[in-house]
């Protein structure tokens, strides 16, 4: 009883910084996907306006 | 529309598998540090995205010296690729130091030599970005990154040994440190291989935002050939 008291001390409650680190591991990481999936559509739809553009000309 | 690569998408679903059980490991699988308690999981993503920056810098170098050495445009797109990369991991892997550096050090952020040339590593990534945005000649630009990216690389090797070289109170938990760190602590062989584990995984998540960054700088390269022929 004693023991495992002293060892509850010993251990520093530190959860809620842990929670903020993979919140920010996670959250940076799926932003960043989402940022290449949203260029990448965009691109991709110039490009469509492009090779319309380029096909009226001709 | 280009079709995504076969072996692009096992690599997306080896990636994910990989992910999840890294943070199985993370969180159920290494115990719980006796002094530092949870905080310390942070450490084994933590560690894997400052892996995955200096790592991205190193591709982003070496592409700069074959785009010198073949003046291949593919070259330049691989660069930007790793750099961006780069940036955010090297991000993630200062913005987790300071979580975890409140509880154990009593602040989000001191001036040590660890943490300073982390910074300076990331400052001067980011003005490569800038910079570049600045140039209108793609050869000129291309040429502009690949100078930069070599010359920038030197950040890199220094903030990997400035902990080993100059006193610090960073921790360094694979070889001797110095002895005034705060908040080193001994890996247990389960921590040690949810360590390797977490590196592994990253490297994995690295391989795939590189491949799905430089499809992406190939895209935005053929817009921009499009649009002047456009143009003209």
């Amino acid at each position: 009883m004693i023991l495992s008291l002293l060892l509850q001390d010993a251990t520093a409650n530190t959860t809620s910084y842990m929670i903020a680190g993979f919140a920010i591991i996670f959250g940076v990481m799926l932003i960043y996907l989402i940022s290449l999936l949203v260029r990448q559509r965009n691109l991709q739809r110039d490009l469509e306006v492009l090779q319309d553009i380029q096909e009226d000309e001709k | 529309m280009e079709s995504k690569p076969r072996l692009l998408t096992i690599l997306d679903v080896v990636t994910v598998v990989l992910l999840l059980i890294a943070t199985y490991m993370v969180f159920f699988y290494a115990p719980q540090e006796a002094v530092m308690g949870d905080v310390q999981r942070v450490f084994y993503f933590h560690v894997a995205a400052g892996w995955v920056g200096m790592l991205s810098f190193l591709v982003a170098a070496v592409a700069g010296i074959f785009y010198l050495v073949k003046k291949d445009h593919k070259w330049d797109i691989v660069g930007l690729a790793a750099v961006e990369i780069g940036i955010v991991f090297a991000f993630i892997n200062i913005v987790t130091g300071s979580i975890w550096a409140r509880p154990i050090w009593n602040t989000w952020w001191t001036w040590d030599p660890r943490l300073t040339t982390a910074s300076v590593m990331l400052l001067i990534y980011l003005a490569y970005l800038m910079l570049r945005q600045g140039i209108e000649d793609p050869d000129r630009r291309a040429r502009f990154g690949a100078v930069y990216a070599i010359v920038g690389f030197l950040s890199v090797p220094l903030t990997y040994f400035s902990a080993r070289i100059f006193r610090t109170i960073h921790p360094i938990v694979i070889g001797s440190g110095d002895p005034g760190a705060q908040g080193a602590f001994d890996m247990t062989p389960l921590m040690l291989r949810t360590f390797m584990f977490s590196l592994l995984t990253f490297t994995f998540i690295f391989v795939d935002l590189l491949w799905r960054r430089i499809r992406l700088g190939r895209k935005a390269d053929q817009v921009e050939q499009l649009r002047l022929k456009t143009m003209e």
